[in-house]
C-alpha cells in the first residue's frame, strides 16, 4: 500500500465517520438556531442580533427554566436562500435533526421561508421569522392551527400593513408638497419592481393615492435588478409627476434613486425602497440618492421606546452599522423566547406556545401582540398601529438617514398626534422647489 | 420617444457589441466557448471600484491598470486550464463555467453580497433632442466605437490580423502555412479578456455591482452571438445593436412589460436561428476540425 | 420447486460468471445494495433527506446525459423539463387535487411535450448554436411564469402540495427504487438498438442519414425521452419540497446538470448518476465552510477537468479495467490473460 493509497483511505473514512457520526449533546443548553443568507447581509443581521441576545442573556446566568438556569447557544445556519431553496430546506433539516435546536429564528426569502415553515412544523418547533412579511405564512396558521401553531413572525408585519404605511407616508409628503409647491393636485407615478408581492400593492395604490389629492400618471415595473431605468426615468419626467410611489426591494432601488438623482428628475420618491434602508446606501448611489424615503425600522437617534436606543446603539457599536430589520432576531429571543420559556418555566413547544401567544410585550421597535383574525383565530401575526408596531418613515438628508414620520401623526379622530423621539421634518430637494413653486 | 429608443438602443447595444466581439473573436479562432467572459468583465468591474473607493486613486488610470491586470489573469486562466483541455470542447465549456464560478465566490468573499457602485468619469448629462444622456453613457459610446475600430484596424492592416483571420478560417491549413496557431490563439485570448474588461471598465459606472452580475450579460451576449453567427465579428456587431434595440423597444412600448426584455431577446433569436440556423453572418458547412 | 432451483442456479451462475469477474459491476451492484439498505444503517432524516435529493437529481442528470451526451445535442437548457415536470405536477396536485402518483406521471408527459417543442426548432442547429439556444428556454419560459403570477405564483411558486407519501422512510424509497428502476432502464435504452442509433447520430449524422435512418425521428425520440426523465425528477422534487418555484428554471440548474455529467463521465449513464451521488453530499458536507463551499466546488471541477477530461468514472473504470485486444471484452486489469480468448492484456 502506498502512502498515497493510505492517506485516500484515511481521508475517506474521515469523511464517512464526520458524514454519519451522530454529535454528542449535552441538555444544558438552550439550542436556537438561526438561519439565513449568511453571505448576505440580511443573514447576517440574522446572526449579529442573535449573537447579542445570547450574549446578553448568558451574561445574566442563562436562561431560568423551572429551576435551572440554562445557557443560551446560538447556531448558525446559512440557508444560501438567494441562489438555493434547496439549500436552505437542507439547512433547516440539519439544524432540526443533527444539531438538535429547540427554536429557531430567522428566514428572509417569502419562497424559502415557506418551505422552511414546513419543515420546522414537522418536526414541532418553534419557528420565527424575522424577514418575510408575506401574508399566506400567518393565514397557514389560522387555517390549520394544531399543525402550524409553532410559526411565530417575529418582523416585520405583513405586506399589507407595510403598504398601509406606505400610502400614510405618501399622504403626509403629498400634504407637505401641496403646501410647500402651492398646487393643488399632485401628479404621482407609481414604480414597482416586477414581482409577485408589489401587484397587490399596485392595485391599492391605483385606489388609494388619488383618495389623497393625487392623480396617478403612470405605472412602471422595471426588472428588479435593472441596471438602467433611464427609460423609465425620462417617461416619468415627461408624465410631469412631482411624485414618485417606489416599491423596491432589489438593485434597482439604487440603480433608480442613483440615475433619478442623477437626472435630477423633479419629483420626490417614497415608499418602500428596501437597498435604501441600508447604510451602504449612499456610496452605493455616489451620493445621488438624496432625499430619498422610506420605509425603515431602525434609525439612528429615533426612539420608540426605553429598549430602542440600547439597542441600536450598542448594535451599532459592536457591528459598525445601523441594524437592519432582520436583525429583529434580538427581540425575537430576548423579549419573546426567554420571558416565555421562564413564565412557563418549562422548553416544551406546546406549553410555549400557548403563552407566547397571549403575551403583550415591549420590543425596541414598540410592542409585540400577536393578532386574533375576525373569525377569533390566531394567526400569530405582528399586530400594527399607534402604540404597538408602526415602523418609521426614515429619509436620507445629506448623508445620514433621518426619521422623518411620525411626525406629528393623527392615526385617528380623538387619539393625540404621535411623533417619536428624534423624528425631524421631511425635507424636500431644492431642484422640485426650484422647479415648481411659484 | 423615438429618440428615448434610439438614443437607449444605441447604448446598449454598444455594451453589447463590445462583449460579443470578444467572445466571437476567441470562438472563432479557438473554438472556445468561453461562459466565463463576463466573469471577466465583471472582476474588471469591481476592480475599478477597488481601486477608486478603496485607494483612492483617479478613475482614468484605475481602468488602465485594471484592463491590464484582467488581461493577464485571463491570460493566465488560458494556460492554466483551458489550453491542457482544448480538445475536448465539452470539457472546455464545463472548465469556463467552473472558472466563471470560481471568480463569483472570490468576489461574493472580498466584496460580499451586497451592492457597490462606481463613480463615473465625468458626472452629469446632457441633453440630445430632448432626451437626457449621461455623459458616461456618451464616454461608453465613444469607447466602444474606438475599440471597435481599432479591432479592425489590427484584424485587416497588420500581419497579426491577418493570422488571426487566417486562424479562424482554417486552423489546420494556417498551422501548415507556418503561423504559430496556439500561440495566435493565445493572442486572441488575451484580446478577448481584454474586451471584456474594457466593457466591465466603461460598463461598471453605470450600473450597480454585485457577484452576480455576469449572468445576465452572459445570456445576452450569447443571444446576441448566436443571432449574429458564432465566429462572425460582423454579425456580433450587427446583432449587438438588434437587440439593444429591441431591448429599449420593449422598455419603451410596454411600460408594464420592461421585466420581459430578456425573454423577448432571446425569442428574437430563436426566430432568426429557425429560418436560419447559422445565425445572420455565420458559416453554414462547418468541417468539425 | 425443482424449477426454482435451476433458475437460482443459473442467476448464480450469471453472478459468478459475469458480476463479480469485472469490479465495475461489483461496484454497480454493491451501490444497489447500498441504496436499499441504507436506512437500516442510518435513519437520520437528514442523512435520507440528502440521498432522496441525490435521486431525484441524479436521475435529471442521467436524463441530460441521454440527450446530450448520447445523442450529442447540448442541451444547456434542461432546467426547462424539471421546472415544466415540477410546475405542472404542482398545478395540477394543487388545482384539481390530483395526488403524486397521479400528477407526477402527467407532469412529465407535459415535459415530453416541451421537449418536442424545443426539438423541432434544434433539429437544424449544430453543436454550440444548440447549446446557447437551449439556454434560452427556460429564461423564455421563467419571464412567462412572472407575466401570469395569479397561476403560476410568480416568484413565490406553487407551494402547499401533498407530500411524495406519508413518512420519511417511505419517500425514500420511493425515490431510490424509482431511481435505480430509472436510470437502468435509460442505460438498456443506449445499449439497444435505438440507443446505437442515437450514439451514431452523435457521431456523424450525414453518415446516419445516408444510411436510410430517419435522424429526425430519432432525435425528437431522445428529446422527448429526455424531458420524459427529467419531468419525472422535476414532480418528485415539487413533491418533495412541497414547493415548486421559478428556483427549478434558473441558470444555474441547466448548468448544475452539465458540470454534473461531464464530471461524472459525459456518454455514460453510470457517470452522472455516480457524479451525483458523490457531488452533492459534498457539497452539502462542505457546510461548515459556508464561504469556501461553492469555491472549492468549482476548483474541485477544474482539477478534474485537467487530469481527467473523460469524466471521473471513465477514469475510474479504465485504471481497474482493460479491454482485450483481441475479443473486446473487458477484464480486471490485475489479469494477465483475457478470461475468454487469453490473448495477453498487456502488452510488454
Amino acid at each position: 500500500m502506498t502512502k498515497k493509497r493510505i492517506g485516500m483511505i484515511f481521508l475517506a473514512s474521515v469523511f464517512i465517520f464526520t458524514f454519519f457520526a451522530v454529535p454528542a449533546w449535552s441538555k444544558d443548553v438552550i439550542k436556537i438556531g438561526v438561519i439565513g443568507p449568511m453571505n448576505f447581509l440580511q443573514g447576517k443581521g440574522h446572526w449579529n442580533g442573535a449573537t447579542m441576545a445570547a450574549e446578553e442573556l448568558n451574561a445574566k446566568g442563562g436562561i431560568l427554566v423551572g429551576k435551572k438556569r440554562m445557557k443560551v447557544e446560538i447556531i448558525k445556519a446559512d440557508s444560501n436562500e438567494f441562489l438555493s431553496i434547496t439549500d436552505a430546506t437542507n439547512a433547516m433539516e440539519r439544524l432540526l435533526t443533527r444539531d438538535k435546536v429547540d427554536f429557531v429564528v430567522g428566514g428572509f426569502r417569502s419562497e424559502a421561508v415557506l418551505a422552511m415553515q414546513d419543515i420546522a412544523m414537522d418536526y414541532k418547533k418553534i419557528f420565527i421569522d424575522c424577514g418575510a412579511a408575506h401574508p399566506e405564512l400567518c393565514l397557514k396558521v389560522s387555517k390549520n392551527y394544531k399543525r402550524y401553531k409553532y410559526f411565530f413572525r417575529g418582523t416585520p408585519f405583513n405586506s399589507y400593513y407595510l403598504a398601509k404605511t406606505c400610502f400614510i407616508h405618501a399622504g403626509t409628503v403629498g400634504a407637505i408638497l401641496r403646501k410647500a409647491l402651492g398646487l393643488k393636485k399632485i401628479m404621482a407615478a407609481i414604480v414597482g419592481e416586477k414581482a409577485m408581492w408589489v401587484d397587490p400593492m399596485i392595485g391599492a395604490a391605483k385606489k388609494v393615492l388619488p383618495k389623497m389629492g393625487m392623480e396617478i400618471v403612470g405605472i412602471w415595473r422595471p426588472s428588479p435588478v435593472a441596471t438602467d431605468v433611464t427609460a423609465e426615468l425620462s417617461a416619468i419626467q415627461r408624465s410631469g409627476a412631482q411624485f414618485i410611489f417606489t416599491i423596491f426591494s432589489s438593485s434597482v432601488g439604487i440603480t433608480f434613486a442613483r440615475q433619478a438623482g442623477e437626472l435630477k428628475i423633479p419629483a420626490v420618491q417614497v415608499g418602500i425602497n428596501v437597498e435604501a434602508q441600508k447604510d451602504g446606501f449612499w456610496e452605493a448611489t455616489q451620493g445621488n440618492g438624496n432625499y430619498v424615503m422610506t420605509l425603515n425600522t431602525y434609525c439612528r437617534g429615533v426612539e420608540y421606546n426605553e429598549l430602542t436606543r440600547p439597542f441600536v446603539e450598542g448594535y451599532a457599536r459592536r457591528f459598525g452599522e445601523t441594524p437592519t430589520y432582520t436583525a429583529d432576531t434580538y427581540a425575537a429571543i430576548k423579549y419573546g423566547l426567554a420571558p416565555t420559556i421562564e413564565m412557563a418555566g418549562t422548553l416544551d413547544a406546546d406549553k410555549l406556545v400557548k403563552v407566547l401567544e397571549k403575551r403583550v410585550y415591549k420590543v425596541p421597535s414598540g410592542k409585540v401582540k400577536y393578532m386574533v383574525d375576525e373569525k377569533g383565530r390566531q394567526t400569530h401575526d405582528l399586530t400594527w398601529g399607534p402604540g404597538y408596531l408602526t415602523s418609521l418613515g426614515v429619509q436620507w438628508q445629506d448623508g445620514t438617514q433621518r426619521g422623518v414620520w411620525p411626525y406629528k401623526w393623527k392615526p385617528a379622530e380623538g387619539v393625540p398626534e404621535i411623533t417619536y423621539k428624534g423624528i425631524v421634518p421631511y425635507k424636500i430637494p431644492p431642484w422640485v422647489i426650484a422647479k415648481y413653486k411659484k | 420617444m423615438i429618440l428615448d429608443i434610439i438614443v437607449t438602443g444605441i447604448i446598449s447595444g454598444s455594451i453589447y457589441a463590445v462583449l460579443a466581439v470578444g467572445f466571437s473573436l476567441i470562438f472563432g479562432v479557438a473554438r472556445i466557448v468561453n461562459i466565463a467572459h463576463t466573469a471577466f468583465y465583471m472582476v474588471a468591474a469591481y476592480g475599478i471600484y477597488f481601486g477608486t473607493q478603496r485607494l483612492g486613486w483617479h478613475p482614468f488610470w484605475c481602468m488602465i491598470l485594471t484592463v491590464a491586470l484582467v488581461t493577464l489573469i485571463g491570460l493566465l486562466c488560458y494556460k492554466a486550464i483551458i489550453d491542457p483541455i482544448r480538445e475536448h470542447e465539452a470539457a472546455v465549456l464545463i472548465a469556463t463555467i467552473a472558472l466563471a464560478m470560481a471568480m463569483q465566490e472570490v468576489m461574493l468573499l472580498i466584496f460580499s453580497g451586497s451592492y457597490l457602485s462606481v463613480p463615473s468619469l465625468l458626472r452629469g448629462y446632457f441633453k440630445v433632442l430632448g432626451v437626457k444622456v449621461f455623459y458616461q453613457q456618451l464616454i461608453t459610446f465613444g469607447v466602444v466605437l474606438m475599440i471597435l475600430m481599432g479591432l479592425w484596424a489590427l484584424l485587416m492592416k497588420t500581419r497579426l490580423g491577418v493570422a488571426i483571420r487566417a486562424t479562424a478560417d482554417d486552423r489546420e491549413v494556417a498551422n501548415l502555412m507556418g503561423i504559430n496557431e496556439s500561440r495566435v490563439a493565445m493572442i486572441t485570448m488575451g484580446i478577448s479578456v481584454g474586451l471584456a474588461a474594457v466593457a466591465g471598465a466603461v460598463v461598471a459606472p453605470l450600473s450597480t455591482l454585485n457577484p452576480f452580475m455576469w449572468m445576465h450579460p452572459l445570456i445576452m451576449m450569447m443571444a446576441v452571438v448566436v443571432l449574429g453567427g458564432l465566429g462572425s465579428i460582423k454579425g456580433s456587431f450587427t446583432g449587438a445593436y438588434i437587440l439593444g434595440f429591441a431591448e429599449a423597444l420593449v422598455v419603451f412600448l410596454t411600460p408594464k412589460g420592461a421585466f420581459l426584455k430578456d425573454a423577448v431577446a432571446l425569442s428574437i433569436m430563436i426566430l432568426v436561428l429557425l429560418i436560419r440556423p447559422e445565425g445572420l453572418f455565420g458559416i453554414y458547412f462547418e468541417e468539425e476540425r | 420447486m425443482g424449477a426454482i432451483g435451476y433458475y437460482t442456479r443459473i442467476l448464480f451462475t450469471i453472478f459468478r460468471r459475469e458480476v463479480i469477474v469485472l469490479p465495475s459491476r461489483v461496484a454497480v451492484g454493491i451501490f444497489f445494495l447500498l441504496m436499499l439498505l441504507l436506512p437500516a444503517i442510518n435513519s437520520d432524516p437528514y442523512i435520507l433527506r440528502i440521498f432522496i435529493l441525490s435521486s431525484i437529481f441524479a436521475i435529471f442528470a442521467a436524463s441530460w446525459d441521454l440527450l446530450s451526451g448520447f445523442t450529442g445535442q447540448m442541451n444547456f437548457g434542461h432546467a426547462l423539463f424539471f421546472g415544466v415536470g415540477a410546475y405542472t405536477a404542482a398545478m395540477l396536485n394543487l388545482h384539481l387535487n390530483l395526488p403524486p402518483w397521479a400528477s407526477i406521471p402527467v407532469g412529465a408527459l407535459a415535459a415530453v411535450l416541451a421537449g418536442l417543442i424545443i426539438g423541432i426548432p434544434c433539429l437544424r442547429l449544430r453543436g454550440t448554436y444548440l447549446a446557447l439556444t437551449t439556454l434560452a428556454f427556460p429564461v423564455i419560459l421563467m419571464g412567462i411564469v412572472f407575466a401570469f403570477p395569479g397561476i403560476t405564483g410568480g416568484e413565490l411558486g406553487v407551494s402547499g402540495l401533498s407530500r411524495l407519501s406519508s413518512s420519511r422512510l417511505l419517500d425514500y424509497y420511493i425515490t431510490a427504487i424509482l431511481m435505480l428502476g430509472l436510470c437502468t432502464l435509460m442505460w438498456k435504452i443506449t445499449d439497444s438498438n435505438t440507443g446505437i442509433i442515437l450514439h451514431a447520430i452523435r457521431e456523424d449524422e450525414i453518415a446516419v442519414r445516408a444510411a436510410g435512418i430517419n435522424t429526425t425521428k430519432y432525435k425528437l425520440l431522445a428529446f422527448s425521452l429526455s424531458g420524459f426523465f427529467a419531468g419525472i425528477a422535476g414532480g418528485l422534487y415539487a413533491h418533495f419540497m412541497r414547493i415548486a418555484g421559478p428556483s427549478t428554471l434558473e441558470v444555474s440548474m441547466s448548468f448544475q446538470v452539465v458540470i454534473w455529467s461531464v464530471f461524472g463521465g459525459i456518454v455514460s449513464i453510470y457517470g452522472p448518476v455516480g457524479a451525483v451521488f458523490v457531488l452533492f453530499p459534498f457539497l452539502e458536507f462542505m457546510r461548515f465552510w459556508p464561504e469556501y463551499r461553492t469555491l472549492m466546488f468549482a476548483v474541485l471541477i477544474l482539477l478534474i477537468l485537467l487530469y481527467m477530461p473523460d469524466g471521473l468514472f471513465p477514469w475510474i473504470r479504465d485504471k481497474i479495467e482493460t479491454e482485450c485486444p483481441r475479443c473486446k471484452v473487458r477484464n480486471i486489469a490485475t489479469r494477465r490473460t483475457c478470461r475468454v480468448c487469453t490473448a495477453p492484456l498487456h502488452l510488454e
